[in-house]
């Protein structure tokens, strides 16, 4: 691909990355745009399938060849699964939970990382060892001690409890700790002590800036991972009060077209993190722009 | 997770059968959409004989939480709201998980830590003996809560269906809802083409034993005439899992210890099974895995044992467009049952008596018979199951099958094998290598040293 | 320097682990010392280490063991190259850059049973996608689910769409922290970009490769719902138990086997094979990026 840039890559840092502008980063070739449309067409593939078969019964998808169009049938699906479960409730009760487990995490986990990349404090090297420890252990076996947790402080059937084990996470201080190595120079950290900054000025005014990008692809990962899990809500929030992938999972109710039902859930509560990405998409590449035209 | 798979899937299609199959259904009086007051009638004689629940609960409002998984369809058969008419202090909410597995999981888990369950718990088949050998102490025993009516409510039962749900020294934890009695569905048309005899009453008398079916088996093969790339039965699992329950034993002892290397049962529906495996009778389809299910419409195999439920999987899965393809003979060698369900209240609700008493209307057999007729869901109440509106149903998208006869005589023919903790695991260790047979051409004495090891590790390890 | 402040910073991080992370952690180790069953997860009976002897000398510990490697590798590695690649292209100036950047993330956002439900079908053995593309080059009838293989490339494939885009964005956010005087003087020095590319990208991103690294290797390690869903629901990944994995394994132990204390060991195990390969990984990237130096 590099063959097929014609500007040299050290002026691609300018403040203008974000429009391109020319005398900018980097132009796309052709190749690489062919190249970059195909992986996403991969990428959106499956998701038009669910509307696909979002809008068909499983007897019509068995055909040969299968069906490729989706058709108005999709609403009628969609309107049974809104019969079944509150999808709107659903929704925001997810938006509700992925938020606070984004917000939270971003706070939480920069702070630690930022300690960890950059300040030397005795025991740091077992702490850090300690994080990424715990990242190496799968979820489900700590799953009844936390859920004695949860029923003991009164907390299951509530977004409490989906939200508790997911406000920080070994993944995003180890992220943010990797990516401020390589992102913010010690000198600047240094300079500031020199001149007499407390650290949260430090924090504030150096390391959040060049944070940025690092702390955006966190959110995005952390709102997206506390969207989609399934088997910690399943076991402690129930239909009454579900999230979306607890809506979807209490849909099987009866009637036959069942996958098509499923299916339109699906999507229908798909959409709406698409949509929000493709607004705050502009706002995290615009993040990660500005991260990189150094403090 | 096999039955446990199985039940969703059968959940997720049954009710269908009531817009398809059971609404199609010519009753007695052969009209083919059946109407309200019908069912009313053809069951009040078995309102009459268990009344709901001790009108002596007092009429405080209280809020009941029912925990299912996949569809018991109660609230599809509009029995939430009769209810909630009927006792007007009573509001019911409804926790529904659509995979078992995962419900079982949860319930499990919410046992181990001791709170977080609903007043009303669903248990499925493959759990039962789990609840009843490690939990007993967690549910309330129905003999006891239901007071004076117990002895009418355990009557009205399948007896088969109340044991299994009580403990050896006599607590009932569960009271059942519906059940699963197998037949044999199969393709007439496919039959036709292999030149073998397709109408089921022949056929019930050709494959009485699995001999029999498996010799029709060996000649549908062999045919020139049959569809290509069209084999007899969808998966070995079909024979062993029907045949494995008709012996004495199946997994257990009768005291509920696992041994189902010594079981009859497990001897001749391996036996049956495996020879099937070998000789090329059966696909291989992973069965509710996506070939399986295209397989019903596309005619990949011809013949596949179907508990009552299974009906409407097959209406879903195979569509409009083979109304009157399917059929529905007895299965071979005798009664079977795979499926059905039980309600069970934990000791730790708030609200045990109202619970009890809910969960007893919900399955008392007018409820059952409802639940036939709009979700057809088979009744294990033996009262429920004698109800003209159950025992003379046919169905047309299965060619005017008598289902109600086929299935009743089966649910009333079938002894009660011994069930054990670990049936459900050591069913799809033994399934898994039947299927490998077939998928891997592994030779049938190294399927079976494969089952044994996979079994075992379920029980001991 | 600064070595108070640092305690208070990492404070809220530890209160909220002690208690989400830590505490379940170790509660796993106490009940991987114990006879346990989920039935009755109080009732713990001490068999010191039994389990852990039990497991390494146990048959569907080593084949889950071995399929976890191997699905391990055949989807890690080809993710992270794609999305190094992936990342190269995006960072060029052009048209329709965040749709793209959009476009790529949305596989992550798509939950894994949707997902895996999806690539079941293109699995089909009868009718499916894979075979018909595999069909114009001469193979045939690919038994995608019950062939050691050719399951085990399906599941990489699942895995591989989820999370290119995942890590493309990581190495994106990555390359744009690399400064620019160090092209700029690689120009001057008459770099090739293959060369820029070389000497200077892959080294700035260090970093950021050894963290993917690390987290595809416990993600692949702990590799779990893909398995289960593509097996149709059922822990034991296969009739021959062809595409089981550990964490697989773990989920039948526990949940399906209602074996607590022998799932806790799995776990455990599980944590300190990935220590292990940690400290490879390490160790390699450290070689690596010191021989580029050099």
């Amino acid at each position: 691909m590099a063959a097929m840039t014609t500007t040299a890559p050290a002026v691609r840092r300018s403040r203008s990355g974000r429009s391109g502008q020319a005398g900018g980063q980097q132009r796309a070739g052709k190749f690489t745009y062919f190249l970059i449309a195909i992986i996403t067409l991969l990428s959106i593939f499956p998701l038009y399938w669910t509307l696909v078969s979002g809008s068909h019964t499983n007897a019509q998808m068995a055909e040969t060849p299968p069906p490729f169009v989706p058709t108005g049938d999709f609403f009628h699906n969609l309107s049974m699964a809104m019969q079944r479960q509150d999808l709107w409730r659903a929704l925001l009760n997810s938006t509700i939970v992925a938020t606070v487990v984004a917000v939270s995490n971003v706070l939480f986990c920069t702070l630690a990382g930022f300690a960890f990349a950059k300040l030397r404090f005795r025991g740091s090297n077992v702490l850090l060892m300690l994080v990424v420890g715990t990242l190496m252990v799968p979820l489900q076996v700590g799953i009844v001690p936390l859920f004695m947790l949860a029923a003991k402080y009164h907390m299951i059937g509530h977004l409490q409890a989906a939200i508790a084990p997911y406000l920080v996470s070994a993944f995003g201080v180890f992220l943010l700790r990797q990516y401020l190595i390589a992102a913010l120079p010690t000198e600047l950290v240094e300079a500031g002590w020199v001149d007499g900054a407390s650290t949260f000025r430090i924090f504030r005014s150096i390391v959040l800036p060049i944070a940025r990008p690092a702390m955006a692809v966190l959110a995005m990962f952390q709102f997206l991972m506390a969207w989609n899990d399934f088997f910690w809500p399943i076991l402690v929030l129930n239909n009454r009060n579900p999230t979306v992938q607890v809506a979807l999972n209490g849909m099987g109710t009866g009637y036959i077209p069942q996958t098509a039902v499923v299916m339109a859930a699906t999507f229908f509560v798909t959409v709406p993190v698409l949509v929000a990405f493709g607004f705050l998409g502009k706002q995290i590449v615009g993040g990660i722009m500005q991260g990189a035209v150094k403090g | 997770m096999f039955m446990a798979r199985k039940q969703r899937q059968a959940l997720v299609g049954a009710a269908v059968v009531a817009a398809v199959a059971i609404a199609g259904c010519s009753s007695s009086k052969g009209t083919s959409s059946p109407k309200a007051s019908d069912t009313g009638t053809a069951s009040s004689a078995a309102t009459q004989a268990s009344s709901p629940a001790s009108p002596s609960v007092d009429n405080t409002p209280v809020t009941l939480t029912i925990g299912l998984f996949g569809t018991f369809g109660f609230k599809e058969a509009g029995l939430y709201d009769e209810y909630m008419k009927l006792h007007p202090n009573v509001t019911i909410k409804e926790d529904d998980v659509e995979q078992s597995a995962d419900y079982w999981t949860a319930l499990q888990t919410k046992l181990a830590a001791g709170s977080g369950v609903d007043d009303i718990q669903g248990i499925e088949i493959g759990f039962v003996a789990d609840v009843v050998a490690n939990h007993a102490d967690q549910f309330v025993d129905f003999n006891k809560a239901l007071g004076a009516d117990a002895a009418n409510v355990k009557s009205s039962f399948y007896d088969w269906k109340w044991q299994m749900a009580s403990t050896s020294d006599g607590k009932t934890l569960g009271l059942g809802t519906d059940a699963g009695p197998e037949a044999m569905c199969y393709r007439p048309d496919l039959f036709k083409a292999a030149g073998l005899p397709s109408d089921r009453d022949t056929l019930a008398q050709d494959w009485s034993t699995w001999d029999g079916f498996i010799k029709l088996g060996q000649q549908y093969m062999s045919s020139p005439t049959k569809p290509k790339g069209s084999t007899f039965l969808d998966n070995p699992a079909s024979i062993f899992s029907a045949a494995v329950y008709q012996g004495k034993e199946a997994y257990d002892t009768p005291d509920g210890k696992p041994d189902y290397k010594n079981s009859d049962g497990v001897k001749t529906a391996w036996s049956f099974a495996s020879q099937a495996a070998a000789d090329g009778i059966s696909a291989g389809l992973a069965q509710f895995g996506p070939d399986w299910n295209k397989a019903f419409a596309n005619g990949a195999f011809a013949a596949i044992s179907c508990p009552a439920w299974m009906l409407g999987y097959i209406t879903g899965q195979a569509g409009d467009a083979y109304k009157g393809k399917w059929d529905v003979a007895p299965l071979p060698g005798g009664a079977a049952n795979w499926g059905g369900s039980w309600l069970g209240v934990p000791t730790a609700s708030k609200h045990q008596a109202a619970a009890v008493a809910l969960a007893e209307w919900l399955t008392a057999p007018a409820q059952q018979v409802k639940m036939f007729t709009s979700q057809a869901h088979f009744p294990s109440s033996k009262t429920a199951a004698e109800d003209p509106a159950v025992a003379s149903a046919t169905s047309d998208y299965f060619n005017g099958a008598p289902i109600g006869k086929i299935f009743g005589d089966s649910a009333s023919k079938l002894q009660m094998t011994p069930i054990g903790p670990f049936d459900t695991q050591i069913q799809q260790a033994i399934t898994n290598a039947l299927g490998t047979i077939v998928t891997n051409k592994v030779k049938p004495d190294a399927a079976w040293n494969a089952a044994v090891a996979a079994a075992d590790q379920a029980i001991g390890g | 320097m600064g070595s108070r402040a640092a305690y208070v910073y990492v404070a809220p991080f530890f209160i909220i682990f002690a208690a989400m992370g830590l505490y379940p952690f170790l509660y796993t180790a106490w009940v991987s010392l114990h006879k346990v069953s989920l039935a009755k997860p109080n009732a713990m009976s001490w068999v010191g280490f039994a389990n852990y002897s039990h497991l390494w000398s146990n048959h569907f510990f080593l084949n889950a063991l071995k399929n976890t490697f191997t699905i391990g590798v055949i989807s890690t590695v080809p993710q992270l190259l794609i999305a190094l690649g992936v990342a190269h292209m995006l960072n060029y100036t052009m048209r329709w850059r965040t749709f793209f950047r959009v476009a790529l993330i949305l596989p992550y956002a798509t939950s894994v049973a949707a997902a895996t439900l999806v690539f079941s079908q293109i699995y089909s053995q009868q009718y499916g996608l894979a075979n018909w593309v595999t069909g114009l080059f001469g193979v045939h009838n690919i038994d995608w689910l019950n062939n050691k293989w050719a399951s085990q490339t399906a599941i990489s494939t699942i895995v591989t769409w989820r999370w290119v885009g995942y890590n493309a964005l990581i190495y994106l956010a990555g390359m744009q922290a690399i400064p620019g005087d160090l092209y700029e003087s690689a120009v001057i020095d008459g770099a090739s970009r293959w060369q820029q590319f070389r000497f200077v990208t892959l080294p700035g991103l260090r970093p950021t490769i050894l963290f993917t690294v690390i987290i595809s290797t416990i993600g692949a390690t702990q590799l779990f719902a893909e398995p289960l869903l593509y097996g149709s629901g059922k822990p034991n990944g296969g009739g021959l138990n062809q595409f089981q994995t550990l964490g697989l394994l773990m989920y039948q132990q526990g949940w399906a086997n209602r074996n607590l204390g022998l799932a806790a060991t799995t776990a455990w195990t599980i944590f300190l094979l990935i220590v292990v390969l940690v400290l490879v990984n390490v160790f390699v990237m450290r070689r690596i990026t010191r021989e580029s130096k050099g």
